[in-house]
This record gives C-alpha cells, sequence and structure tokens, in this order.
C-alpha cells in the first residue's frame, strides 16, 4: 500500500486526461463528471497521504525504466505541501473552467492536456531523485503548451512560441546541469545527502548556476521572466493554475529541491550563492512590482504581480535559517492560494462583463460583490495586510532575513508592501467606491449568476483568510512549513 | 481553571466580528444598525470585571494569540468601549435612512473589533492584526458618504495609514528578532532597551504609531478626514482609534531605559504639535475640522509627557497611568464634542442653550477648569512629567482653551424651532456628563494621589490662569471683531503634496530622459504624477528590444561555458 500510493497520486489525473481526450464533444457532462470525480478521487488520496505522513509513514516507490536508473516517487511533507495545494485548487479550477468554457470548442484537448499538466505537477512533487524530477518537468513544459495556445488565435501562438523558447532553453540547462552533477555523484536522491566532493568548488558553483537558471526560466526570475506576462493570452482557467500551481511552482519547487535537498543549504551558503541568488530573487520581487505599477490591463498586472510574488520563494528558501525556508514554503501555498482568487476573478470579470482593462473597473463591487469580495481579500493579501495568509508569509520571511544576517531583506519585503498597496488598491478603489454607470443594472446581473463561476473564487479566498487567521493549526500550510523547517534544522 | 470571567476578553472580539458577519447578510442589513450599540458591551463589562494580569491563550489563532488586561491597558479599553456604546446609539439614529447602513455596520463592527484587541493584545502578531485592522477598515467609514471630498480624505489616509503599518511591520520585525525571535510585547519591549537597533527600531515605531495618533509632522489626516466622516465616525476616530497609537506607544517603548534622544525627539514634536495645532485649529471654519486639530493637540501633550517618560530613568508606572487616565478623559470629552456637532444641526431655542452649557463644559474639561474631570486629568500628567514638561502642559491650556472657544463659535445653526432626537442628544450627555465624572473615580488609583492634592492652591490656581487668559482673549475678539483667518484644513499636506508631485515630476523627467518615450503610455490610469510609470516603461522598452532572443541567448551562452568548462576541468 505504501508503495502504491504515491503511483495511484500521480496516475489519478491521467484516467480523466485520457476521458477527456476520449469522449466525443457532445458528452461533455460525463467528460465534466469525470474530471470533478477523479479531482475529488485525489483529493482523498491527499487526505490519506497527509494522516500518514503526520503519524510518520514512509511512502516510496521505485521502478528500474533504464538499467541503472530509477524512477522514483517518494512522499515527504515538502512534496505533500505541494501536492495539497495542487490538488485543492486542481478541484476548484476544475469546476472554474466547466463554467468558464461551458461549451466552447476544442474542450477535449483542453481537459485533456490541464489533467497532464496536473499530472506532471504531481509528479514533480513527488519526484524522489533528480531524474524523475526532470521527466516530469519536462511533461509540464509539453502538457502546457496546448493550453497556453488553447485559443488559437494570432497572440496564443505567439505567447506559446516565447514560451516554449524560454522553457526549453531552460530544460536544457538543467538538464546539463544534472548530468554534469551526476557525472560526479551518480544518481541524486533527495532523501539523503548528496556527496559532492567529486567536484571542485568552481564547478559547483557552475552547475547550480546551470539548474538554477534552468528552473529560474520557469520561475520567471528576471532576466528569464518575459514568457510569463505574455502567456497572458491564455484563458483565464489557464493563467490561474499557470500562476498559482503549475509552472512557476514547479520552477520555485525545483530550486528549493535544489538548494535543500541536492546541494544542502549549508553548502550553498559555503559556496557563496545563498547571498547572490537571494539578491536576485529581490531584485526580481521588485522589478515585477514596479513593472506591475504601469500596466493598465488587469491581468498583465497580474502577470507581473507574479513575477514578484514567486520570487519570495526564491528568497526563503536562499537564505540560511529555519524562519527564512518556512516563509518561503508557506508562501509557496499562500501565494497559490491569493494568486488563483485574483486570476478567478479577473476571469469573471472578462465572462460577465467584458472587462479586462482596469478602467472599466468603475463600480464592479456593486455588480459582482462576491467575486469582488473575493478577489479584495486576496489583493489586500498580496499587499499583506493581516489576517489573510500573505501577512504570515512576510512575518517569517522578515525575521528569517534578520536571523540570517542580511537585514536588507526587511527593506525588500516594505518595499514590496508599498508598491503591492500601490498597484492593488487603485483597483479596489474603482470597484467600490465609483459609481456603476457604465455597467449593466443589478437585476441584469442577477438574472444569470453562474454559482460556478463565483463560487470557486470565494473559496480560494475563504482559504487564503483561513490560512492567516489559523494559522496556529498544526495542520495549516504554516503548521505544515514549519514541520518542513524542523526537519531540516532540528534533526 | 480559568476564572469565567477571563472569557469576556475573546467575547469582547467575537461579538462585534459576529456582527460585522451578519451585516451583509441581505435580510440582516437592515437591522445592522440597531445592534450598533451591542457590539462593544462584552469590552464594557471585560474592563470593570475580567481580572488583570491574566492571559487567555489560543495557540490555533493567528501565530497563537495571547489576550489579557494589564492596569494600564484598562483605561484605553474601558474608555474606548464606552465611547463606542455610546456613539453606536447615536450612529443608530444618525445613519438612519443613509445610504449603505449594512457597509456602515460592517466597517464599524470591524474597526471595533480591531480597536478592542489593540489594547487587549499580548502578543504583537495579534496586536500588528487588530492595529492594521483599525487602520484599514477605517478606510471605508471616512469615505463613506462617496463625496470628492471623503474620496480625497480618504487618500490622504489610506496613504499614511499604509506608510504608518510599514513601518510598524518593520520596527516589530526588528523587535521581535531582537528578542530572539519571540512574539510577547513585554520581551520585546525589553529587548529594544539593549538593542544595537534601537534607534532604527525607535524611529520606526514612533513614526507607525505617531501617523494614528497624529504626531506632527505625520498628523495631517486627522484634519482631513474626520470632517470626511460621517459625525459618529469622526468620534471614535477622534476618541478612540488615535489612542491606538498612543496605547502602541506605551505598549512597545522601553521606558525606564533612559532614552535620551528619541525620547527628545518625541517630547519636542508632541509638545509643540500641542501648541502649534491648537492656533492653527482657531483658524478653521469646520468645526469638526476645528475639533481634528484640538485632537491633534492633545495628543501631541499626551505623546510629549511619554517622551518625557522615555528619558527618565524612573520606572514609568506613575507616568503611563496618568497618560492612560488622560487618555480616557480626552476620549469621551472628545466623543462629545464630535457628537455636538450633529446634535447642534437639529437643536433650537432652549435645545440649543442646554446642548451649547453641555459642550461648553465638555470643553472647559478638555482646558483642564479646577473641579472638572479633565483638571484631575492633567494634574496627574503634570504630576508624572515634572519640570518643564509640568510648565508646557498647564500654558497649553490657554492655547486649547482658544480652539475650543473657535469651536463652539463655528457650530453649525439649525431650523427655527428644531429639536434634536433623543437617541442623539442622550450619548452626548452621557459622554460629557461621564469625562466630567470619571476621572474623580479614578483619580486615586491612577495618580496614586488623594483627590485633596488636586484642590490644593498651586493646582487651582494653576488651571485657572491660562484659562483667564484665554477668556479675556475670547473677549478682545468678541469685542474687536476682527476678521477670522480661514486656513486650509491640512495644512502641512498642502506644501507637502505639492513637493511631492514636484519632485515625481522631476523624478519623472529624469525617467524620461532616460530614454522613454511617454506619449505611448496610458498615463491616466495610474497613480498621478508617479515616476514609477516612466521608470516602468523604461523597463518593458528594455525587455521589448532585447525581445525573447537574447534571455534565450543568456541561457545558451550558459551551456556553452559550462560545456567549455566542463572540457577544461580538471577531474
Amino acid at each position: 500500500m505504501n508503495a502504491l500510493l504515491p503511483v495511484l497520486l500521480v496516475l489519478s489525473p491521467l484516467a480523466p486526461a485520457l476521458i477527456s481526450f476520449a469522449l466525443p464533444a457532445r458528452l461533455a457532462p460525463w467528460r465534466n463528471a469525470a474530471n470533478i470525480g477523479f479531482a475529488l478521487v485525489k483529493l482523498a488520496l491527499v487526505v490519506l497521504l497527509l494522516q500518514g505522513v503526520a503519524g510518520g509513514a514512509e511512502y516510496e516507490w521505485r521502478a528500474e525504466f533504464v538499467p541503472g536508473l530509477y524512477l522514483l516517487l517518494r512522499v515527504d511533507a515538502l512534496a505533500l505541501l505541494f501536492v495539497t495545494l495542487s490538488t485543492f485548487l486542481w478541484l476548484v479550477t476544475t469546476v472554474y473552467a466547466i463554467a468558464y468554457f461551458k461549451d466552447g470548442p476544442n474542450l477535449p484537448r483542453f481537459f485533456g492536456f490541464f489533467n497532464l499538466c496536473v499530472m506532471a505537477a504531481t509528479g514533480i512533487a513527488l519526484s524522489g531523485s533528480l531524474i524523475t524530477f526532470f521527466i516530469f518537468y519536462e511533461l509540464l513544459t509539453l502538457s502546457t503548451w496546448p493550453l497556453v495556445v488553447h485559443k488559437g488565435d494570432e497572440k496564443s501562438m505567439a505567447a506559446g512560441r516565447v514560451y516554449l523558447g524560454y522553457t526549453l532553453a531552460g530544460s536544457a540547462a538543467l538538464l546539463l546541469g544534472i548530468v554534469w552533477l551526476e557525472s560526479g555523484t551518480g544518481p541524486v536522491k533527495f532523501d539523503d545527502a548528496t556527496d559532492l566532493t567529486a567536484h571542485s568548488g568552481d564547478t559547483l558553483r557552475l552547475i547550480f548556476i546551470l539548474m538554477v537558471g534552468g528552473l529560474g526560466a520557469k520561475a520567471a526570475l528576471i532576466p528569464l521572466h518575459g514568457w510569463l506576462p505574455q502567456a497572458m493570452a491564455a484563458p483565464a482557467p489557464v493563467s490561474a493554475l499557470l500562476h498559482a500551481v503549475a509552472v512557476v511552482k514547479a520552477g520555485a519547487f525545483g530550486i528549493v529541491r535544489v538548494i535543500y535537498d541536492v546541494y544542502g543549504i549549508d553548502i550553498v551558503a559555503a559556496l557563496g550563492l545563498g547571498v547572490p541568488l537571494a539578491m536576485l530573487a529581490s531584485a526580481t520581487i521588485l522589478y515585477g512590482s514596479i513593472r506591475a505599477v504601469a500596466q493598465t490591463d488587469i491581468k498583465k498586472r497580474l502577470a507581473f504581480s507574479t513575477v514578484s510574488q514567486v520570487s519570495y520563494i526564491v528568497l526563503g528558501a536562499s537564505l540560511v535559517g529555519p524562519f527564512a525556508i518556512i516563509g518561503g514554503l508557506v508562501h509557496l501555498v499562500h501565494q497559490g492560494l491569493m494568486k488563483i482568487t485574483l486570476f478567478f476573478g479577473a476571469g469573471a470579470l472578462a465572462e460577465r462583463l467584458g472587462i479586462t482593462r482596469i478602467d472599466q473597473l468603475d463600480g464592479v463591487g456593486r455588480r459582482m460583490p462576491i467575486t469582488m469580495a473575493a478577489f479584495s481579500v486576496a489583493a489586500l493579501g498580496m499587499i499583506g495586510v493581516p489576517p489573510v495568509a500573505g501577512f504570515v508569509s512576510k512575518w517569517y520571511l522578515g525575521l528569517g532575513g534578520l536571523q540570517s544576517g542580511e537585514p536588507w531583506v526587511i527593506a525588500v519585503l516594505a518595499g514590496s508592501s508599498l508598491l503591492n498597496a500601490l498597484y492593488f488598491l487603485p483597483l479596489l478603489y474603482r470597484a467600490w467606491l465609483r459609481p456603476a454607470d457604465a455597467l449593466p443594472s443589478t437585476d441584469e446581473m442577477s438574472a444569470d449568476r453562474p454559482w460556478m463561476l463565483i463560487l470557486p473564487a470565494a473559496v480560494t479566498a475563504a482559504a487564503a483568510l483561513g490560512a492567516g487567521l489559523l494559522a496556529g493549526l498544526s495542520f495549516s500550510p504554516l503548521g505544515w512549513a514549519i514541520l518542513i523547517g524542523e526537519d531540516i534544522y532540528l534533526p | 481553571m480559568t476564572d469565567p470571567l477571563l472569557l469576556l476578553l475573546p467575547l469582547s472580539l467575537a461579538l462585534p466580528l459576529v456582527l460585522a458577519g451578519l451585516s451583509v447578510l441581505p435580510g440582516w442589513r437592515a437591522h445592522s444598525l440597531a445592534v450598533l450599540p451591542l457590539a462593544p458591551l462584552p469590552a464594557l463589562a471585560a474592563a470593570l470585571l475580567a481580572p488583570r494580569g491574566a492571559e487567555m491563550v489560543f495557540p490555533d489563532l493567528l501565530l497563537g494569540m495571547r489576550l489579557g488586561l494589564d492596569p494600564v491597558g484598562v483605561y484605553f479599553l474601558g474608555g474606548a468601549a464606552l465611547l463606542w456604546t455610546l456613539s453606536g446609539v447615536y450612529a443608530a439614529r444618525y445613519m438612519t435612512g443613509k445610504d449603505r447602513p449594512g457597509g456602515f455596520a460592517l466597517f464599524w463592527n470591524l474597526v471595533l473589533a480591531g480597536n478592542l484587541v489593540v489594547f487587549l493584545a499580548t502578543d504583537a502578531v495579534t496586536f500588528y492584526v487588530a492595529f492594521a485592522q483599525v487602520s484599514l477598515m477605517a478606510y471605508p467609514l471616512i469615505t463613506h458618504d462617496r463625496s470628492a471630498r471623503a474620496l480625497k480624505a480618504g487618500t490622504v489616509y489610506i496613504a499614511l495609514a499604509v506608510v504608518g503599518e510599514t513601518a510598524l511591520l518593520l520596527g516589530l520585525m526588528l523587535g521581535a528578532a531582537e528578542a530572539g525571535n519571540s512574539l510577547m510585547i513585554a520581551d520585546i519591549r525589553s529587548a529594544i532597551a539593549g538593542s544595537d537597533a534601537r534607534g532604527a527600531i525607535l524611529a520606526l515605531l514612533i513614526a507607525g504609531f505617531g501617523i494614528k495618533a497624529g504626531l506632527i509632522p505625520l498628523h495631517v489626516w486627522l484634519p482631513v478626514a474626520h470632517p470626511a466622516a460621517p459625525t459618529p465616525a469622526s468620534a471614535v476616530l477622534s476618541g478612540a482609534i488615535v489612542k491606538a497609537g498612543i496605547f502602541g506607544l506605551i505598549a512597545f517603548l522601553p521606558f525606564a531605559a533612559g532614552v535620551t534622544g528619541w525620547g527628545l525627539a518625541l517630547a519636542g514634536l508632541g509638545f509643540s504639535g500641542a501648541v502649534l495645532a491648537a492656533l492653527y485649529g482657531t483658524a478653521q471654519t469646520n468645526p469638526k475640522a476645528v475639533l481634528a486639530y484640538s485632537t491633534v493637540s492633545q495628543m501631541g501633550l499626551l505623546m510629549g509627557a511619554l517622551g518625557i517618560a522615555l528619558i527618565a530613568e524612573a520606572p514609568p508606572g506613575p507616568a503611563l497611568f496618568a497618560a492612560a487616565l488622560y487618555a480616557l478623559h480626552h476620549g469621551l470629552a472628545k466623543g462629545a464634542l464630535f457628537l455636538g456637532v450633529g446634535v447642534m444641526q437639529t437643536s433650537a431655542g432652549a435645545w440649543r442653550k442646554a446642548g451649547l452649557a453641555l459642550l461648553a463644559l465638555a470643553a472647559l474639561s478638555v482646558a483642564g477648569l479646577p473641579l472638572t474631570g479633565g483638571a484631575l486629568a492633567k494634574i496627574a500628567l503634570k504630576g508624572a512629567a515634572g519640570g518643564l514638561a509640568e510648565l508646557i502642559i498647564t500654558a497649553s491650556a490657554l492655547t486649547t482653551a482658544l480652539v475650543l472657544a473657535r469651536f463652539l463659535a463655528v457650530l453649525p445653526k439649525a431650523e427655527p424651532d428644531a429639536r434634536p432626537p433623543l437617541a442623539m442628544l442622550v450619548p452626548m450627555g452621557a459622554l460629557a456628563f461621564a469625562a466630567l465624572l470619571l476621572p474623580a473615580i479614578l483619580f486615586t488609583g491612577a495618580a496614586g494621589e488623594d483627590l485633596a492634592y488636586a484642590l490644593s492652591l498651586s493646582n487651582l490656581f494653576a488651571g485657572v490662569w491660562p484659562l483667564a487668559l484665554a477668556a479675556l482673549a475670547v473677549i478682545i475678539v468678541l469685542r474687536l471683531k476682527p476678521r477670522a483667518p480661514a486656513l486650509p484644513e491640512g495644512d502641512l499636506l498642502i506644501p507637502a503634496t505639492a513637493l511631492g508631485q514636484a519632485v515625481w515630476r522631476g523624478l519623472a523627467h529624469a525617467a524620461h530622459r532616460a530614454g522613454t518615450s511617454l506619449s505611448a503610455l496610458p498615463r491616466r490610469l495610474v497613480p498621478k504624477g508617479s515616476f514609477l510609470v516612466p521608470l516602468s516603461a523604461l523597463m518593458g522598452r528594455v525587455e521589448t528590444r532585447l525581445g525573447t532572443a537574447p534571455a534565450i541567448a543568456l541561457l545558451a551562452a550558459l551551456l556553452v561555458i559550462a560545456l567549455v568548462w566542463s572540457g577544461l576541468a580538471p577531474d
């Protein structure tokens, strides 16, 4: 059973993927039922695993796919943090996507790749070795491309090309790094310390730069972030998943694995790599925020906000000390909850009122109160307003910066908070305080209330609020991140 | 077994939150105003009955929420709860028939919950959460009218509030790190005293709390926000919310550690604000703006006294109790004066005379007329401060009396035969009487002196002479009828905005010159004049010029370097 669970978990999205590909478009209700059903099954599996891992159980599965090369799936606390997030958000995004697309074209293809993408993200989380990680990482690159270009128009295709350009180049760098590293160390597993003595310090530094550079292309570290704002051409549910869990998080998660489970944070620090990476992450945080300020398109602004916020995770991972890594890891979850809420909101605005630009937002709070309330909670959370979850991340990252002797980190956090306020508060101001003259009346709006488009945002916003309010619970994202942090620093 | 009365502490938080939640339900919205006065009652009961010094821990909430009531906090909690209750009665009547009662009740209750928890939190995170709640959720109250003026006031307010919150967060993070990552306020306070980063932490905390409490030159939001908010909201803003800043200073500043530099700075800024704001307030024409300046002045006095206590090396007990008593009295009296603005709008004839008499009494109490509650609060504060500060506090009664005389002079007129609704008149009267009488009950406990001490000849004289001078000045003004100057609300805000805009423009110009074409920019969607726009456009251009290829080329170059390196590497 303990070997089976991780496999089932990875394969659980494969079934709805195949069903979606196979079923003709007219059987859409069956396809939708299969998608939601398997998402629920996966959630149940995750709950089972959470209980097991909290109780100290070990789950591992391996298969030799080339002589000497193992496919290794392993469930540790860090893997579960990512899997739980992706499973929960997959479920709500599925519900949302069904309402969003209604009966648009090419949906079998869409839901097929959508599920493959989720399978890849799950595989990335559960990978127990570098090579397994790389395989799923590539699967993710390939399975997200059809989603990015789903609309098939000129803009989407261009965005798709840019996306592939960045991510394939990144993958090449990552692969070279992996091969080079393993040429000296043998296959690298995440659960035991790698013996790096075969390589010189300079070689290790270069390999680190290759791997983090390759992963950084997905995590949108500057100057490798250019694809992300362009990928906004994708439909809203895709953007939501891309920004919250799938692609950017896979990159950030990979960086955490490289720092903590491939090199080890002490070696990263000793090689003098941690602080420069933290500085690069900080530069990305500020750069993304400054770029967000000048965007007039809602999704574009959110995209640059993602560039900025994902680097919080990298920042937390690159600083030595338990508080920093706890802050980084908990932000992996918190940013996901908040950002997906924002994209759900942006998608609902575009779908129901045709609003895509910020200057069209006047008065939408009156017409779409639940969506905009959820959007507001998430935006405040991004700024770091307590008690929404973003504040908890900031608190731990700030203390982590001080703990590792890098006090400038708190200035970066403060600057980011101020910039976030500068680009999010005007949206809330327009939505709630400006008159709704240009919008259809409340009665017209209430005639058609697509609940499946409204509720997902409310659920994720409530989760973001709950993650902050109940941060002290041992099963909260923070509680889980502390568990991981203690595991690293208090063996 | 915990004392069951300790449960009043979480209940103080829970009831307003429940009422806030209810007020968004469509079926309940219409009733949400009527229950406003109930929300602060558990806190009022807690101030009277809950055991002091005990603590309740909720490990699952936030980062481990801890609530407790210390002897100084009781004054703040009790005063705030009383003010919120009576203002709630007033608001239920005042807001009836106005737009969006549900929204008003929602944010009223959220601010209330935060305001109460500020006085109850014993860990820094809970404190910060509550403080931020007060700051940000007050914005919808200030802008409730949606008038152009209210929106402008709201923008000034929110900008300062966000900066204040950020400064406070930085200060608390640094403090918590110095305290070995402890979250307890007591630990942080003692860690600050001996910290290497003491100067930076104090600067951040004083800025963060000073913005809320109206420390000049960070006070500029008060005179624009108070007049813009609905009257009951102005009352709690001035009476209870600014006290959150004062309480923050009391809770976090390391007293008795002989902090000279920042102590002097706080005392200097506080006392100069006490005099300057009152003088500036006499040139206002809006009664609520006059009161706002009076609040800046009174809080300046209080912060000046705290600055003196920060310099001192003696245990701060007396100074903090005196400050708490002073804050309590000011909250009640100022609440009565603000509510009076609305009452006077609907009072004519005998009602008007009676109302004016009551307001004059409350105003004289704030100015420290002997035998009033305000005199007792002032004597307590003076006793703790001593020296030059004592003289300043005594003399400030003169400017206070002048600014409040101005307030009485500019009160709105009503239609003939108008009579005020009881639900507005009674809360005003109750607050005025509470301000006059409550300090007499609390004086011995707070000042450690007999009431008889307050009646000593020197204290009576110190209370009377500034008022006599003020009366003289008022008589001269009434006789000569000089044209009163009318200065704009927000004083420093105006040059500061102009300067800020000039600086932004300069930076924008510089960024423009650095190679940006502004014409292509949809600027109007971004905060006006922000230099970030051209800066960001510049970044955008660089990004587009670089395009996709170079980023990929960068990775490719890395690959080549790596391959060459691996060929050359000795291993």
